[in-house]
């Protein structure tokens, strides 16, 4: 394998099949143990662990396969790549977290400004459309479609 | 994606539609505003909440339209947890249920007991039916029963629930009766389907043998004569068009099996406001709007209400625990 | 003929101008919410069931309401996966396959005007053959045990090579993975929970809707924040929709063959629209071979899913009205809202209530005539929303996604599944594994499982029940065809480099 054939990257590219490969291995194989814990008191023809320890050996030999012949993968990204996609994650998962008790409003105005500036917007875009991608969405749920958002605790909004 | 001016346009007219449908401006706690659907938009639960909170606001028993709101899983076992973790005291959120709920409180599948809610009442009845395709070998319950008791692996029977789900053990009591041995009572074949409607597909397409659902569910079978009913799980024959269908208890083998759907809410619930609630669903149970709904969709009216529901609600649960211990669906 | 008239009064009433404008409107509210990440046709008709109540519309102009609000969010689903390469709903999924590249090529407007016709195309198939056929298909309906449904799902996993031109390792890797992840939750045959770890929130299994939205919208997302001086993905022209009406004068034969295959799997309860979809899709790229050029852009691969889903989704109604039997989520509420206006579909329908049948089949008709319609503005104002900004158009996508999960269940629960299989997918990307198998898994793998489960009930444990009639030897015989073929041609196209 020659350098220009082979980009620089390519040694890293194997490596994610070789990872994705062995934690696949290793799902199969756990999922295939755990499966011993679907017991029924009443006989039944096929029971309830049969069906995934089916899929658990093609799973597990495919990725096998996959460790042992990796293929190509694209380039992972770098460091300040990386942390905004945390970013990404921690904020939803914030979102996520916060929706309940903070109610709609308060947790999506913060959640979506602050995911405009993730996005590169400056404060002055990011609150004027936060509030008001905010505004539109609990109209839009709340009233035009019926679906009931959580409210503002205390406060019935 | 709801930026661009032309799309407001489209949301001020779905506003403009949905508001007879939604205004749920606030105010101060009313009897009933929320009904809990514990499962996806489209199943009996769902029309449940759906048309009892239509008739509520219909009948102005409330101020406000009631909002119901989907929350599946675990066969109700979510709304359940949430209920009684977070929503114990809260006196104006009603949860839909059915004997199928209690099966599961019954056989632990719930977090907690049938202690943990308050039952406000059933307000309808579906009821259990046994039958098989129009040119079966089967002419009667007896015969269907004796080939049971006979070789119990030699009928293949059908229905919506599960092994251990209330279809299966509505026709094990029946086998039970006929004098089908304990340790023999799992031999009997059960083969789950997504519904009735299906089961009874199934065994027209020569699939399985026989089924045992809820009337609601296919009573458009009977009606066309496809299909030939051997026994109606109820205590005395069914109001017409049904009136010919024979009981099982006609029959000799003294085996009911309703499918009723009703309310419970948290456990933390004053003695008042549980009574108003009541109070509230039977006006709604009284009213011939109530009767309409509920025939149409194949239930006979049938309120229990209040301390006697409790009660009914607990022994239910016993004798589903109990025969539930006998087949060997819990330990 | 009797049927003949009474479909002709059906259009007549159809055609009444307070109906057409709720079909208007209705078609217009069904595209909104279908193009909202996570809200798909099961919300947008249940939803809309009290408003038909509120007005106290008949049941004629209720259902013609419903039944556009049902193919506008259908239409509205297709959009978001063409335009933002995000279905809006699971049968929209393989139209992101092909429909996405040709809209980072600059005909997004084409494939949307493409994707009305081949859906209006399959519509219509599926209505003539509801006209026609409907008593002699349920009759072959139900000759289709559980061992004939586990035949037909085995038939589209030996295709899921076809699903994209990747390495087929891959996607089957990725389908298994599916169909284990599709085993969470409580089993419904025996009660016992797997894979579930104590969380009740699981014990419904995985939401698809919200996996779904997780490994396309999430990823995309996580994608773009790598390099934040890409485009959004799409170019920000879209085109007009005109000339992919055209362009489906091209493609009639892959529509017609699409349309058929769609409405097979509609017929059958147990199949429904997702595997229309999919198997229109694997299948035309198998027919087609070397001339199709799947994957980057063919306006093949909208077509054939696009005519497929609707096709499916009409045939679908057959057994929803004979027999009474929803062959998927949308069958089931439209199933709820015959119900509640004093209807019940099953054996005597037809023949009862016939004016009620043909209404519906009318409705559908001119929900379908007014969406294509209504399709040449709509390209224009969605053209605008992709010429917004990256920094307002992702966060929007993201947070309209997120409302959309979480209304579902009302759970956040849901939003953290939803983040997880956006990192998943952001994975899949990178390792170029692809991520259709494995919704599919997750979505037709229970099916799978209770029908395998449910013949061996039948037959007590003997595994010959599987190859015990003749359908489903030949379903099997057909799929061995299909993969022999596809090795074939893939060692073929190893051999001629030059190809493909």
């Amino acid at each position: 394998m020659t350098a220009d054939v082979s980009p620089p990257s390519s040694h890293a590219s194997a490596l994610g099949d070789r990872i994705a490969g062995a934690v696949l291995v290793l799902l199969a194989v756990a999922a295939w143990w755990h499966a011993r814990t679907f017991v029924t008191g009443f006989r039944q023809a096929v029971g309830p662990d049969v069906f995934p320890r089916l899929v658990c050996v093609p799973l597990g030999l495919l990725a096998l396969y996959l460790l042992i012949r990796p293929g190509i993968n694209a380039r992972w990204p770098g460091r300040a790549a990386l942390l905004r996609q945390a970013g990404l994650l921690v904020l939803l998962g914030g979102y996520a977290t916060f929706l309940e008790p903070w109610g709609f409003l308060p947790a999506t105005l913060v959640g979506s400004v602050l995911l405009m500036r993730l996005f590169d917007a400056a404060w002055r875009q990011a609150l004027a459309s936060g509030a008001s991608l905010t505004v539109i969405l609990y109209l839009l749920f709340e009233f035009a479609l019926g679906i009931p958002l959580p409210d503002i605790p205390g406060l019935g909004v | 994606m709801a930026i661009s001016p032309r799309s407001l346009h489209t949301v001020a007219a779905a506003a403009l539609l949905g508001l007879g449908l939604s205004v749920s401006t606030p105010s101060q706690a009313l009897p009933i505003s929320e009904c809990i659907a514990p499962a996806d938009p489209g199943g009996g639960w769902d029309f449940t909440c759906r048309s009892v909170g239509k008739l509520l606001y219909d009948l102005d028993l409330v101020d406000n339209p009631v909002k119901v709101v989907n929350m599946p899983g675990g066969v109700g076992a979510v709304a359940f947890s949430n209920v009684a973790g977070k929503r114990a005291d809260d006196s104006d959120l009603i949860v839909a249920t059915s004997t199928v709920g209690i099966t599961q409180i019954a056989q632990g599948r719930y977090p907690g007991g049938v202690d943990t809610m308050r039952w406000l009442g059933m307000l309808g009845t579906d009821v259990g039916v046994v039958l098989v395709d129009d040119d079966s070998p089967y002419q009667s319950l007896d015969g269907l029963l004796e080939a049971m008791v006979d070789d119990p692996s030699s009928v293949v029977m059908a229905g919506s629930s599960g092994v251990g789900g209330w279809d299966h053990i509505r026709a094990l009591m029946l086998a039970e009766a006929a004098g089908l041995p304990d340790d023999q009572i799992g031999s009997v074949r059960w083969v789950q389907f997504d519904g009735g409607g299906p089961a009874v597909t199934q065994m027209m397409g020569g699939h399985v043998d026989a089924v045992s659902t809820d009337l609601g569910e296919i009573a458009g079978f009977i009606k066309s004569g496809d299909v030939r009913v051997l026994a109606v799980l109820a205590d005395k024959p069914l109001a017409p068009p049904f009136e010919d269908l024979p009981t099982a208890v006609s029959q000799g083998y003294d085996v009911t099996g309703y499918n009723w759907r009703g309310f419970y809410t948290g456990g933390d619930v004053s003695d008042a406001d549980y009574q108003s609630m009541v109070d509230t669903l039977k006006t709604l149970y009284d009213s011939p709007e109530w009767k309409q709904v509920a025939e149409r969709n194949g239930l006979v009216p049938l309120w229990r209400g209040g301390d006697e529901f409790n009660t009914f609600v607990r022994d239910t649960a016993d004798k589903v625990e109990s025969i539930s211990r006998e087949i060997g669906v819990i330990q | 003929m009797d049927i003949l008239g009474f479909l002709l009064h059906g259009f007549a009433v159809a055609l009444e101008p307070q109906n057409l404008f709720l079909a208007l409107i209705g078609c217009a509210v069904g595209t909104l919410i279908g193009a909202l990440p996570g809200l798909g046709p099961v919300n947008g008709v249940a939803l809309l069931i009290p408003l038909a109540f509120n007005f106290g519309l008949s049941p004629t102009a209720a259902l013609i309401l419903l039944v556009s609000v049902y193919y506008g969010t259908m239409y509205g689903g297709r959009i978001s996966s063409i335009v933002l390469n995000i279905p809006g709903d699971e049968p929209a999924m393989m139209t992101t396959l092909d429909g996405y590249p040709m809209a980072l090529k600059g005909r997004g407007g084409e494939a949307l005007g493409l994707s009305a016709v081949a859906s209006f195309v399959g519509a219509t198939v599926a209505t003539i053959g509801l006209t026609l056929f409907a008593p002699l298909l349920v009759g072959f309906a139900i000759r289709f045990g559980p061992a004939e449904y586990f035949a037909l799902f085995m038939l589209a996993f030996a295709t899921i090579g076809g699903v994209t031109s990747g390495s087929f390792t891959k996607s089957l890797l990725a389908a298994c993975l599916g169909l284990l992840l599709g085993t969470v939750g409580l089993d419904p045959a025996s009660g016992v929970s797997r894979y579930t770890f104590g969380w009740y929130e699981l014990y419904d299994g995985i939401d698809f809707i919200a996996a779904l939205v997780g490994l396309f919208a999430i990823s995309e997302c996580l994608l773009f924040l790598e390099d934040r001086h890409q485009t959004t993905g799409a170019s920000r022209e879209l085109g007009s929709a005109i000339p992919g009406m055209r362009r489906a004068g091209a493609c009639k034969a892959t529509i017609a063959r699409g349309s058929l295959i769609g409405f097979i799997a509609g017929v059958l309860p147990g199949a429904g629209a997702s595997l229309g979809s999919f198997l229109s899709y694997t299948l035309e790229k198998r027919w087609l071979g070397r001339q199709g050029d799947f994957g980057n852009g063919d306006p093949r691969g909208v077509a054939a899913p696009e005519a497929g889903n609707n096709a499916a989704a009409g045939g679908a109604l057959i057994p929803m009205l004979s027999l009474g039997i929803p062959g998927s989520g949308t069958t089931a509420i439209l199933l709820a809202l015959l119900l509640s206006m004093n209807i019940t579909p099953g054996p005597l329908l037809f023949d009862q209530q016939p004016d009620m049948v043909w209404g519906l089949v009318a409705a559908l008709f001119i929900g379908n005539v007014m969406l294509l319609v209504l399709n040449v503005p709509l390209v224009g104002l969605f053209a605008r929303v992709l010429r917004a900004p990256s920094w307002l158009l992702m966060p929007v996508v993201i947070l309209v996604a997120f409302v959309g999960v979480y209304s579902l269940n009302n759970s956040p629960f849901d939003l953290y599944v939803m983040l997880a299989f956006g990192v998943l997918g952001y994975g899949l990307r990178k390792l170029h594994m692809p991520a259709v198998p494995v919704v599919l898994g997750l979505l037709l793998g229970g099916e799978m499982e209770f029908n395998l489960r449910r013949a061996l009930a039948i037959s007590g444990g003997d595994w010959s029940i599987l190859v015990g009639s003749g359908i489903s030897v030949g379903i099997y015989a057909f799929a061995a065809t299909l993969m022999v073929a596809g090795l074939v041609y893939a060692w073929w196209v190893r051999r001629t480099p030059d190809a493909g």
